[in-house]
């Protein structure tokens, strides 16, 4: 009896002892600088940073998704394909795409070539254009793209236009506005200078909530995060501040605040590669600036008894 | 014929009581039903994902159901001595090798039946539609694929020493295969001479298991390839699969079992 | 023109043929070695041998002797290097040769994840027994073997003397006319031993040939008719056990010894 007590009290002991120190122990671990834990991310420790390669390789598979499968390997002339379609579609970034999308394969090279074209996907095709199916009126299966922009941006939350590119179809395909605003606010959690996210943001608010005033702010601060991020590079991204300053410019333009409106489109016409056409906007403005503003029309005489 | 599909039955046997194709089964079921639990923007319908996590584990665990079974036939009817009460029959070495080769592709092909409804079910369960047609020819091709792979590794467990050398060697074989037959040509025709007609070469040479992967047209719901085609593709794996077993028969009557 | 004599002679030996269940002419086996200054090494050399029908023939010699070598020629394992082999007449290589035979080998290892009755169903699939025929032998084989009880249970259960009488039961199958054994007694108990001499004695019974091969001198000399003894690869000597009794008179043990070159210390 003793023999067989001895041994399960001296496991029982151990067991308390080691759980003991490992209480104590964490605490002093959690506070400890050199910890990783303080990611608290599985991924980042496990994958450190090739984590950035896999979220990469997960957004470009997001873009095979949006057009069915039919997408160049790294074989094939990707010339047409620098900047993801998805990405390019949504209006998140600016696109450097050339070429032929459609036939990047070429022609067949022999007959094993000509055959396997049977057995992949060999048509150019949009998912928000139906996809594979050719329904023009189908733009609910860009739903699929979802999964890997959602696993890109867990495994590199700091690849802003997974956020962009996501919310954008969220909410403009997927009707889903909620979601895309929170996935945002996810992308800014992380990001928190990240002007294309502010920007996007200020999008959901002005086409979706219609909240014009937030969308202002949300702009306003995108803008000036631009200008501080940005402004000094010798190459900066003129493509979303060009987004930006429209935006404010249309916004203040129809609140009636033209100066403002001015100062904006003065902005966008120092950066557009279409200065012109910016130049009429501006000429409108100060045409509108010129006239004054109509008197409201009286309302019509009514019979007495009758509801206006 | 009757001594083929007597040896066949065998192998089949074997395939149902061994652990391997239940746990590979029950893995891919529960993988797939923990990646179809997640929360995607609260979006039920999203699938493809599914599709491909599931076909991709279909390919893996068939592969590895046809390379590893096929692998061990022979040299563990050796190893085992349960080779010598069998050739003490009626029944040639040629035969013998036959029965093996069809008994390791039914079996695959059973249990390709069972991970194929798996996989309907699952991607039915959100699109709601079940396209039979493409799942059948998909389903087909891959077996087809199987036969090649089978007739190889195969060839292999006579050739090789040890089944484990020759099924890593197949594993790599087949998977440089899928991953890189289609662009050989390309690559060649980039390269300067004599480098290109070697790999143009190597390019005609190698059974393009590529040809029947066909898993971007079931995840992307493409319509089914025209069935004209799909013959083709059968006859050209068929016709290798015939020429691995020649190969083999010819070594295995040859080789000394003792 | 065939003279009377040589006609005679032909049918004679057709005859003797035609009796001759296991006929080996010069039959030469040699494997390769790296041995310098020696490619091959000869198993056999120049066998010649017979066993009738019906007669039980006991095929003896020390380890490397050549006897499973031998046996591996007839069971089709082993390519000949010289010399022919038949069974019943048609050659060995044929796989057709091997349709009136049973081989009980010495090591009995079978598939582990069958039962005893799955796999005397293939092996009697293998012959070609129709499928009434096949159930019906199968009991009868399962009972001869005392193996009725286990018939359901996958072979990986089974103990090694069951293993045993598995590979007798599978030799059994198809009602062989010529039964091979390689060391038959080999690891079995007094019991198992007294057992598997009955059987051979039934079938001898019966008509049918038996060709084994036993260190056993003491069985052989009690049950077999004919007697070979192979060393280094040659015959030595054959004869019935009777006959080698009155010419050497000296029991099978001492016959052996003394064929073989064994010099006792003493």
């Amino acid at each position: 009896m003793r023999s067989t007590k001895l041994p399960l009290l001296i496991l029982l002991g151990l067991l308390v002892l080691c759980f003991g120190l490992a209480a104590w122990l964490d605490l002093w671990f959690q506070t400890w600088q050199g910890n990783r834990t303080q990611s608290a991310d599985v991924l980042s420790v496990l994958m450190g940073d090739s984590r950035r390669m896999f979220a990469n390789h997960f957004f470009v598979k997001a873009d095979a998704y949006f057009h069915s499968g039919f997408y160049p390997t790294v074989f094939d002339n990707r010339e047409a394909f620098r900047t993801p379609h998805m990405a390019e579609d949504s209006g998140t970034v600016g696109g450097q795409n050339e070429g032929d999308e459609k036939g990047f394969l070429g022609k067949p090279r022999d007959w094993i070539d000509a055959l396997s074209r049977q057995f992949f996907p060999a048509r150019h095709t949009h998912l928000d254009q139906g996809g594979a199916s050719g329904d023009l009126g189908d733009s609910s299966q860009v739903r699929e793209i979802m999964p890997w922009l959602r696993l890109s941006a867990e495994l590199n939350p700091n690849d802003i236009r997974t956020y962009t590119v996501a919310a954008y179809w969220l909410r403009e395909r997927m009707g889903k506005v909620a979601e895309a605003e929170q996935f945002l606010r996810e992308g800014l959690r992380e990001n928190p200078d990240s002007y294309e996210i502010m920007y996007e943001l200020g999008r959901v608010y002005s086409e979706n909530r219609n909240d014009q005033a937030r969308a202002r702010n949300l702009w306003e601060a995108s803008l000036r995060q631009w200008q501080r991020q940005e402004a000094p590079k010798s190459d900066p991204d003129k493509f979303l501040f060009i987004q930006i300053v429209s935006h404010l410019a249309l916004f203040e333009e129809k609140q009636g605040h033209y100066p403002q409106a001015l100062a904006y489109m003065e902005l966008w016409k120092a950066r557009s590669p279409g200065p012109d056409a910016v130049q009429k906007f501006i000429d409108d403005i100060l045409h509108k600036m010129a006239s004054p503003a109509p008197a409201p029309a009286a309302p019509p005489l009514q019979p007495p008894g009758q509801a206006p | 014929m009757n001594n083929i599909l007597a040896v066949a039955s065998v192998v089949i046997k074997e395939l149902y009581r061994r652990k391997d194709f239940y746990v590979l089964y029950i893995l891919t079921v529960l993988i797939c039903l923990i990646m179809a639990s997640v929360n995607l923007f609260h979006d039920v319908h999203i699938v493809r994902y599914l599709k491909e996590i599931c076909l991709l584990f279909i390919w893996i665990c068939s592969l590895v159901i046809a390379i590893t079974t096929a692998a061990r036939q022979i040299p563990s009817e050796r190893e085992n001595r349960t080779l010598f009460p069998l050739l003490a029959k009626p029944l040639s070495r040629t035969q013998l090798l036959l029965g093996k080769f069809l008994g390791c592709w039914l079996a695959c092909g059973l249990a390709l039946i069972c991970f194929y409804l798996f996989f309907g079910a699952l991607a039915a369960s959100r699109e709601h539609h079940w396209p039979l047609l493409n799942y059948l020819q998909a389903g087909l091709l891959h077996w087809v694929m199987l036969a090649v792979v089978i007739a190889f590794t195969l060839l292999g467990s006579l050739v090789f020493a040890a089944p484990s050398s020759n099924a890593t060697i197949t594993f790599v074989l087949v998977a440089f295969i899928l991953l890189l037959g289609r662009h050989l040509n390309k690559v060649a025709l980039q390269l300067p001479e004599p480098r290109r007609s070697i790999l143009y070469g190597l390019y005609y040479c190698i059974p393009h298991l590529e040809l029947f992967d066909v898993r971007d047209l079931i995840i992307h719901n493409w319509p089914p390839i025209a069935w004209p085609v799909c013959g083709v593709a059968a006859l050209y794996a068929l016709a290798y699969a015939s020429a691995l077993l020649i190969g083999a028969c010819l070594v295995f009557r040859r080789k000394a079992i003792n | 023109m065939p003279t009377v004599q040589n006609s005679a002679a032909t049918a004679q030996k057709s005859g003797a043929a035609a009796r001759d269940i296991i006929a080996i002419e010069h039959l030469r086996v040699e494997y390769p070695t790296r041995q310098r200054g020696q490619k091959t090494k000869p198993a056999v050399k120049d066998l010649t041998l017979s066993v009738r029908a019906g007669e039980v023939f006991g095929f003896l010699g020390p380890n490397g002797a050549g006897k499973t070598t031998t046996m591996n020629v007839l069971l089709g394992f082993t390519n000949a290097t010289g010399g022919n082999a038949c069974l019943f007449g048609t050659d060995v290589r044929e796989p057709i040769s091997r349709q009136r035979i049973g081989y009980l080998p010495e090591l009995t290892y079978y598939y582990k994840f069958l039962t005893s009755e799955e796999l005397l169903r293939f092996y009697a699939r293998i012959f070609g027994i129709p499928k009434p025929d096949r159930e019906r032998r199968i009991d009868n084989v399962l009972k001869l073997v005392e193996l009725e009880q286990a018939r359901k249970r996958q072979i990986k259960t089974y103990s090694k003397g069951m293993m045993q009488r598995v590979g007798l039961a599978q030799s059994l199958i198809n009602d062989p006319e010529l039964l091979i054994l390689d060391e038959p007694t080999s690891g079995l108990d007094p019991v198992g031993r007294m057992k598997v001499r009955e059987i051979i004695q039934r079938l001898k019974d019966e008509g049918k040939t038996v060709f084994f091969s036993s260190h056993e001198l003491g069985e052989v000399e009690t049950i077999c008719d004919r007697v070979a003894i192979l060393n280094q690869g040659e015959l030595k000597l054959e004869g019935r056990v009777s006959d080698l009794a009155d010419q050497y008179h000296l029991n099978l043990e001492q016959i052996f010894l003394k064929v073989i070159g064994y010099q006792p210390r003493s």
